[in-house]
């Protein structure tokens, strides 16, 4: 019976595993950007700009809290907004790239704290995160090579005074830069509430053939269904109507493999459940082979005394289906706490359970207790009475 | 000896072969055990390379990138392909800022497509350029090209190159602004050799590490970086599975030993009567406590090989069903298999004995 318990565990475990390691492949950047629909393109090769940073278009600062009222608002796991900017420091153009780093925003009546350190989470810090609407920096870890700077140093940006409180290493090109609060970079800039591009991380469902298909030419049933999925680009889609005049793209590159990782996980995980649920059945058909076998007495009593062979099968059974339904609770019990455990030591958070698996876990338990059994209450019923009861069998 | 000794393997054969059905339940309580033990540790030997594997369809997880200014030396790529582990892609690319036939600015990237297309298998390319003049066009440089029926003109330094467009590129991310042209023809054209390597190492975040330091080593004057956001999220979900891998295995190997423990106990406790006889007639423990353990073992044997065939077998079509690929069964995990086996059988069948020991074999004739 515990071979149920186990098994109904591992599906708790592997159905939420596939959400945790989203959770988790989500912390290692943005899955969707937004920017302005008439963006100039941007001319960069490497870390040299062609093209003057800030020109043209931008989104608004103030509408980013609007994000979290989207449809799947609540699959927003972070965002951050960014706005490039230019300024000479120690007589070189440093490129300036401004964003929240851990922002306290509201909506409606919801708080939530987002920005670069909820969404960058792989960057590596020498120092500490600076503080929001502060004159804090960090510093990209070339650039600090370069102007040999520590933190704790003050730094010119333009005329402005900073301080840095940090070196980073991104393995990207903000390494080159110098990484500031968003006000800080709007003010250097000169363009009060802009905002270059918006990162966005969510949980996205895996893109499935229905994802792919064109949104714009869906019947309008289609669309809804499409709408109300969370897929990234439908998800892209609602952030695109949330700001005027902007584009909201999926990059491509975080969703497509991530699904293939996903899946991967996921059904492993639940095969895995499967395997040891077949496992578990076995083990069950043993068990009751030797029950049977040391009842066998009792088997050809009932038989000698006019039992039919329904009568004793359905006497098994039942005693069976009681066993499988008080082990399939304490299997949905002590599965929620191995199922908590595995996550608290391995994901640090919880696992949630939802009820929805009581209903199967004890389906599950029943169905595998009376397909072990077959075979042992069919070999039971065969038994001669006689020869058992004599007691040479 | 020799009588004794022969009525031993007699007992023996007839505990295992004249019982009818029940050796078979120990058998198959047994070899359940020993299956799921092998499919498990079969299944985690192999997810890593499984996962590292889904990785690599990520892209690129290493960059050398010239310093600014200044070309890749031309014997870089070669040496690089020798230096990064076999199965790696190196993938080069030049760069440089070309002018559309309106003026706008737009930068123009030479690359080795037939590389480029296993290194990226993501990039929404509807399909790969395969004439020399073919270009992929970027969905945000598209706008600035103004392509009359595919064909287009590119200026670069006084220079006119005609492009026709392949296909265009959607990923999301800064790839977009670009176009990309073949190698060859964008060194013919502009005369600008590759400035950057996209290096994808196949492995553990370890490996690719080791990489890194040896091409570090081989290129003092060039930046090599790894990508770190693929590599972290990479080593993060793999330890975690590792983990979660881990439990699932002690939870299931422990609960299936549970469950079969309790059957083979039952089975031997079925037998105290023979047991009693035995002592009866004057059988010394050691050999009683010899017989079932040469039972035990006997079925521990059988049991595990047939669990170690049937759980890679299952390990394979778990691993066939979920990557596409099955999983080699690992000879180092049939030892273990073994050994849990015959602990296992023993442990059920000893146990019990002990505890019969201390009754008198009078007693259990009785029926008491």
């Amino acid at each position: 019976m515990l071979g149920v318990a186990v098994a109904t565990a591992m599906i708790a475990v592997g159905v939420d595993v596939g959400d945790k390691i989203n959770r988790e492949l989500r912390s290692y950047g943005a899955n969707i950007v937004v920017y302005p629909e008439d963006a100039a393109l941007d001319v960069r090769i490497g870390d040299q700009q062609i093209k003057p940073v800030s020109g043209g278009a931008h989104l608004k600062e103030s509408d980013l809290p609007k994000i979290k009222g989207i449809f799947w608002g609540h699959n927003i796991l972070a965002f951050a907004p960014v706005l490039e900017t230019q300024t000479q420091v120690d007589g070189r153009e440093v490129r300036i790239v401004g964003t929240y780093f851990a922002k306290q925003l509201h909506f409606g009546t919801e708080n939530f704290v987002t920005g670069a350190q909820k969404l960058y989470s792989w960057w590596k810090m020498d120092g500490s995160w600076p503080k929001d609407d502060s004159r804090e920096v960090l510093l990209g870890s070339r650039l600090a090579e370069q102007s040999r700077k520590h933190p704790g140093d003050e730094i010119k940006l333009g005329v402005s005074p900073a301080r840095i409180t940090g070196i980073v290493t991104t393995g990207g090109a903000e390494d080159n830069a110098i990484i500031a609060p968003l006000s800080l970079a709007q003010q250097i800039a000169g363009e009060p509430n802009a905002i270059d591009e918006i990162y966005v991380s969510a949980l996205t469902k895996p893109e499935d053939a229905f994802a792919r298909r064109d949104p714009e030419r869906m019947n309008a049933a289609d669309h809804d269904r499409w709408y109300c999925s969370p897929y990234a680009n439908s998800i892209a889609f609602q952030l695109q109507e949330t700001f005027p005049g902007s584009r909201a793209e999926q990059i491509r590159q975080a969703a497509q493999n991530e699904g293939a990782v996903l899946s991967h996980i996921s059904g492993m995980m639940l095969l895995i459940a499967l395997a040891s649920l077949i496992a578990a059945a076995l083990a069950v058909s043993a068990a009751m082979a030797t029950t049977i076998l040391e009842r066998r007495r009792e088997v050809g009593l009932m038989k000698s005394l006019g039992a039919t062979a329904t009568t004793i099968a359905s006497l098994f059974l039942t005693e069976a289906s009681l066993l499988a339904i008080i082990a399939g609770l304490i299997g949905f019990g002590l599965g929620s706490v191995i199922a908590q455990r595995i996550g608290r030591t391995i994901f640090h958070s919880g696992v949630e359970i939802t009820p929805v698996l009581l209903p199967i876990v004890i389906f599950l338990a029943l169905l595998v207790t009376i397909g072990g059994s077959a075979a042992a209450i069919r070999r039971a019923l065969r038994l001669d009475p006689v020869v058992v009861l004599r007691g040479d069998a | 000896m020799s009588l004794r000794g022969s009525m031993f393997f007699h007992l023996l054969r007839r505990g295992l072969l004249g019982r009818g059905n029940r050796p078979l339940i120990a058998f198959i309580a047994l070899a359940v055990a020993a299956t799921m033990i092998t499919a498990m540790l079969n299944l985690y030997f192999g997810l890593e390379n499984k996962l590292n594997r889904d990785f690599r369809s990520y892209g690129a997880n290493v960059t050398v990138a010239a310093p600014e200014g200044i070309v890749l030396p031309p014997a870089t790529i070669d040496k690089a392909q020798q230096i990064v582990p076999s199965g790696s892609l190196v993938v080069p690319f030049a760069f440089a800022i070309a002018h559309a036939s309106d003026g706008s600015a737009v930068v123009v990237a030479g690359t080795d497509f037939s590389k480029l297309q296993s290194l990226d298998k993501w990039w929404l390319v509807s399909r790969w350029p395969t004439a020399t003049d073919g270009a992929i066009v970027g969905l945000k440089a598209e706008p600035l090209i103004s392509a009359t029926n595919g064909k287009f003109d590119l200026n670069f330094s006084g220079r006119t190159l005609h492009l026709i467009k392949a296909t265009k590129l959607k990923t999301g991310a800064e790839e977009e602004n670009r176009i990309y042209v073949s190698l060859p023809v964008f060194e013919g054209w502009t005369g600008v050799r590759p400035s950057l390597l996209e290096i994808s190492v196949p492995g553990s975040r370890e490996q690719v590490n080791a990489a890194i330091r040896q091409l570090h080593e081989a290129f003092p004057s060039m930046a090599v970086r790894p990508v770190r956001q693929l590599l972290e999220a990479q080593g993060a979900v793999i330890t975690r599975m590792r983990s979660v891998m881990l439990a699932s295995t002690l939870l299931i190997t422990l609960t299936v030993a549970l469950c079969v423990f309790s059957t083979l106990t039952s089975s031997v406790l079925e037998r105290r009567r023979d047991f009693a006889v035995m002592k009866a007639i004057g059988s010394s423990q050691s050999t009683v406590n010899g017989l079932f353990a040469g039972e035990a073992l006997v079925i521990a044997l059988v049991a595990s090989f047939t669990g170690y065939l049937v759980g890679s077998g299952l390990a394979a079509w778990i691993s066939a069903a979920n990557f596409h690929t099955a999983v080699a069964p690992t000879m180092a995990v049939l030892p273990i298999v073994i050994a849990c086996s015959i602990a296992l059988a023993l442990l059920a069948a000893l146990l019990p004995l002990a505890q019969l020991q201390r009754i008198e074999p009078a007693g259990i004739l009785k029926g008491e």
